[in-house]
């Protein structure tokens, strides 16, 4: 069976940890420590007589994320609490945003493959993270006991809720890469660090009933979930079974979901305003500003370089992949020829990137030093091969490629140095010019090879073909 | 010697025989929860003793709540107040026994001891606050009491034990460090022998913490600078005055209140405000009240501190965690917490919870117009006299809710007030009620004390 036969429906939930120096509520660090439960107070532990206080920085992310998510933005916005009994609660209540979460309403354009699709978002809100539970000597459900660590009670969460707009898990997973690269835009989320973006999602098929699956961590991990679930499904559908409404926990490690709990009435959570924390303006002034600071946001970037630059979807989608190679693309295009300098960038520096596991700010490789490269490719003084070859030495260990074009030697040869290669080349080969001679046209490649490895890769193999055919005429 | 002649006229308490008075007296009454030695302190209070209700966070000294949930936890903080009192050379002596989180009304809620009224051992202290009450009336040496309020608990052992309490503006005075009973209701005040000694100790606890959200930015008045009013014009509600159930000598001391005001030539004049009345204020207040407390009392389940059982004896944690809370939690609290969820609950929050918050504004506004017309209101501060323990323990739950009729309503609309001696009824003191607008503490502090400069009957 194929997606078109059967009608999909999900909508997500997720996560985005935020890299505050602060906790949500409290003066802890929010990162993690080498011990357990050290980034702890009596505020984010829960201890009777202590109280949260708002870290203001998390509001300004959590509107300026709305904004680039096109919500409306409300004027006055509350915090709640969510009771429900769970260990890894310190207060047995989350404080969360009920009624008024900080964004409604809001919209994102995708773009999965060659189409585009408009995935309507529901709301933003501010959250605070649980503590994590360490399970040992078995998972949830067979280990022995349970430890709680609290360093991460109090990590400051986005939650960004979706429309049940998508339609398969390839949509889905479109959806987590452009909303991360937004996130990395508004310097909110950084793929690098050790904070996470999880999601939960709810999946039905043909209409039926539906089925939350929880904890799928990545953008990868989402679309092997819904796949999964898609499938299981579908699978029931087959036997004429029902889809039954259940909660299930992905499990990553064996890429499936497992049943969590059945169907219960709605869970009530006895939501009421947390009195501790008071009510936080957002008026026109605090909205204007973090506008402002909204920088051009992937989406705009693709069209404004197709546009600007002229240049295919796949090239101009690799280079707002990030934004500081988006910049360095810009600012490389002001002194080259821009076509070379995108396919360079994304063509070549990509893949010794990808090679490498690191993203291009992580690399440390300069820009000038790309536009040295780039430089003596445009005036033909490099060949691609060797520019490669530098290019793989910087990006592995970060340095000046000016040194390691002149200590390797790795320019293009000069004229009279690749003549002087064609006659070596010739009086070696006397077979091979023999061979031209009575028609076969093939030995003269045999005597390039010849030049090319005379020379060390410094020839230009079309022009020592050309002196080749002049010399044996 | 008081709490005047100790901080304005360089006065030392000397704190062996305060020790030594407090401990017999405590004895005989059984206010305190914890004593402890309180250490010399230098500043503004010159060394003055205070004490603090059970459920205000001391660093190092047992605070329970009055709950056997939190029998023997130490906090590792001490609350703001304390903070700021030891700061401005106040010296400490201990806690003060209390209705377990703050849910009763004359003290016979407690997980430990049943204090005793100073003024006959027979009968209730009153409560919350109720240890906090007793202790000032008992002793002959000065201190500053530390109370809390959230429905009247610090008007009711103020009035009961015939001592002066204040309850300021909610925010006027941080939270931090106090155990919750209701975050949006929860005042901490103070109860002294005299208007100046509750003035001087707010003086000093009130006033912005960044660690409580809640507190106001304002500047804080020098309440202690008492002033004589004239020409007041001092309101009665009517919903007050009329109310079913006030004792006779009660009345009689109010209208005498309300005599003494006219004979000192100020004004009285009748208001008519029908949501104070007992049909809406209570209900509003207990519906609040409960919701929010069944919130702050879900941390309590043996995890991490306060009562603990063994893991290895129980299947899951729900278990464990129902076996402790069924265990530390007292019968009030649990009604408290069964009725508080169920009235936050999906389906019956908008009627309730929703619908009290909304009650809750409509009182603020109705306060908000009578102090357009008047400079304070007045009442009496409890239907009664303090009742005898007996009898005190075999009231039903509603009966003693309808005790805080008076109460709610100012407390309700975080409004400021005060409560002072205004004579004896059966033996037993009484007490009259002076309620301002918000951030008016320096109003009625100063009208309570033009009250009590008045030739006494």
């Amino acid at each position: 069976m194929s997606d078109s036969e059967t009608d999909v429906m999900i909508g997500l939930e997720t996560h985005v940890q935020l890299d505050t120096k602060t906790k949500l509520f409290c003066g802890c660090p929010n990162e993690e420590a080498e011990e357990p439960n050290t980034h702890v107070c009596e505020t984010c532990l829960g201890h009777p007589g202590s109280k949260p206080r708002l870290n203001k920085k998390v509001l300004k992310q959590a509107v300026k994320t709305s904004q680039a998510l096109q919500c409306d933005i409300n004027e006055d916005v509350f915090f709640s609490r969510k009771t429900y009994f769970y260990p890894d609660m310190s207060k047995s209540y989350q404080i969360t945003q009920y009624e008024i979460p900080v964004g409604e309403d809001g919209e994102i354009e995708v773009k999965v493959g060659d189409e585009r699709k408009d995935i309507g978002i529901t709301r933003l809100h501010i959250e605070e993270d649980p503590a994590k539970m360490k399970h040992v000597g078995g998972d949830i459900g067979d280990s022995n006991y349970t430890r709680v660590d609290y360093n991460r009670a109090g990590t400051p969460l986005l939650e960004i809720v979706t429309e049940p707009d998508f339609e398969s898990p390839k949509e889905a997973r479109a959806y987590l890469q452009q909303l991360a690269q937004m996130l990395e835009y508004l310097k909110i989320y950084f793929p690098e660090s050790d904070y996470s973006i999880k999601s939960d999602a709810n999946i039905s098929i043909d209409g039926g009933q539906r089925v939350e699956v929880k904890n799928i961590t990545g953008t990868a991990g989402i679309e092997k979930a819904l796949s999964y679930e898609i499938s299981r499904q579908k699978q029931l559908k087959k036997r004429g079974r029902e889809v039954e409404q259940q909660t299930r926990n992905y499990n990553a490690n064996q890429e499936i979901t497992e049943m969590m709990r059945e169907k219960e009435t709605e869970k009530d959570y006895g939501y009421i305003f947390d009195p501790d924390l008071t009510r936080q303006e957002l008026d026109q002034e605090f909205r204007e500003k973090t506008w402002e600071e909204i920088p051009e946001l992937p989406h705009e970037k693709f069209d404004r370089f197709k546009q600007e630059y002229g240049l295919k979807d796949k090239l101009v989608e690799s280079l707002v992949t990030e934004p500081e190679l988006a910049d360095d693309f810009e600012k490389l295009s002001r002194d080259h020829e821009s076509d070379l300098v995108a396919s360079f960038l994304t063509g070549d520096l990509k893949k010794v990137l990808n090679y490498n596991d690191k993203t291009y700010s992580e690399s440390e490789v300069e820009r000038g030093w790309l536009g040295y490269l780039i430089g003596l490719l445009e005036e033909d003084k490099i060949s691609d091969r060797n520019a490669e070859k530098v290019l793989r030495e910087i990006v592995e260990e970060p340095q000046n490629p000016e040194n390691i074009v002149e200590e390797q030697d790795l320019l293009k040869a000069e004229d009279d140095e690749i003549s002087e290669f064609v006659e070596e080349a010739i009086e070696e080969n006397p077979d091979a010019v023999e061979d031209y001679n009575s028609g076969d046209e093939e030995a003269v490649n045999f005597l390039v090879g010849q030049v090319m490895s005379i020379s060390q890769g410094k020839a230009d193999p079309k022009t020592a073909r050309e002196r080749i055919l002049e010399e044996l005429e | 010697m008081n709490v005047k002649e100790v901080v304005e006229e360089g006065e030392q308490v000397d704190h062996e025989k305060f020790l030594e008075e407090l401990k017999e007296k405590n004895q005989e009454f059984n206010f305190m929860r914890e004593i402890e030695d309180g250490e010399n302190n230098s500043g503004e209070l010159n060394d003055i003793p205070f004490v603090a209700k059970d459920a205000i966070c001391t660093q190092n000294t047992t605070t329970s709540a009055g709950s056997k949930i939190l029998e023997n936890y130490t906090p590792v903080f001490d609350a703001t107040v304390v903070e700021r009192l030891k700061e401005a050379g106040a010296s400490f002596y201990g806690k003060t026994h209390q209705d377990e989180f703050g849910f009763g009304t004359f003290s016979t809620n407690c997980a430990f001891e049943t204090p005793k009224n100073p003024h006959d051992p027979e009968r209730a202290v009153g409560g919350s606050s109720g240890g906090a009450g007793a202790v000032v009336a008992a002793m002959d040496q000065p201190l500053i009491s530390i109370g809390e309020s959230t429905g009247g608990s610090i008007t009711n052992p103020a009035a009961y034990n015939g001592v002066v309490g204040i309850t300021p503006t909610y925010g006027r005075v941080s939270r931090y460090g106090l155990v919750d009973y209701a975050n949006s209701l929860d005042k901490i005040g103070v109860l002294a022998k005299t208007v100046y000694g509750a003035a001087k100790g707010l003086e000093v606890i009130a006033g912005e913490d960044e660690n409580d959200q809640t507190t106001s930015s304002r500047e804080v008045e020098e309440y202690s600078d008492l002033e004589e009013k004239d020409d007041l014009t001092i309101g009665v509600p009517k919903q007050y005055a009329e109310l079913e159930g006030i004792e006779e000598g009660v009345k009689e001391n109010f209208e005498e209140s309300l005599e003494k005001f006219r004979s000192m030539g100020h004004e009285v004049e009748y208001l008519d405000m029908p949501l104070l009345s007992a049909d809406y204020a209570v209900p509003a207040y207990y519906v609040l009240a409960m919701s929010e407390a069944s919130t702050n009392l879900a941390k309590m389940s043996g995890m991490r501190y306060g009562l603990e059982k063994d893991p290895e004896d129980f299947d899951d944690f729900n278990e464990y965690f129902s076996q402790v809370r069924s265990e530390g939690f007292g019968e009030e609290a649990k009604r408290r917490i069964l009725v508080g969820t169920y009235t936050r609950q999906a389906g019956y929050r908008d009627q309730y919870y929703i619908k009290a918050a909304e009650v809750r504004q409509k009182i603020i506004d109705q306060f908000k117009e009578a102090f357009n017309q008047v400079d304070v209101l007045v009442s009496p501060s409890m239907p009664n006299i303090a009742p005898k323990i007996e009898e005190a323990e075999e009231m039903s739950p509603t009966e003693i809710y309808a005790m805080d009729t008076l109460t709610v309503g100012p407390n309700l609309a975080g409004m400021p007030m005060i409560s002072v001696p205004n004579g004896k009824s059966e033996g037993m003191p009484t007490g009259l009620h002076i309620i301002g607008d918000h951030f008016e503490e320096k109003k009625i502090l100063d009208t309570a004390y033009t009250y009590s400069q008045g030739d006494s009957k």
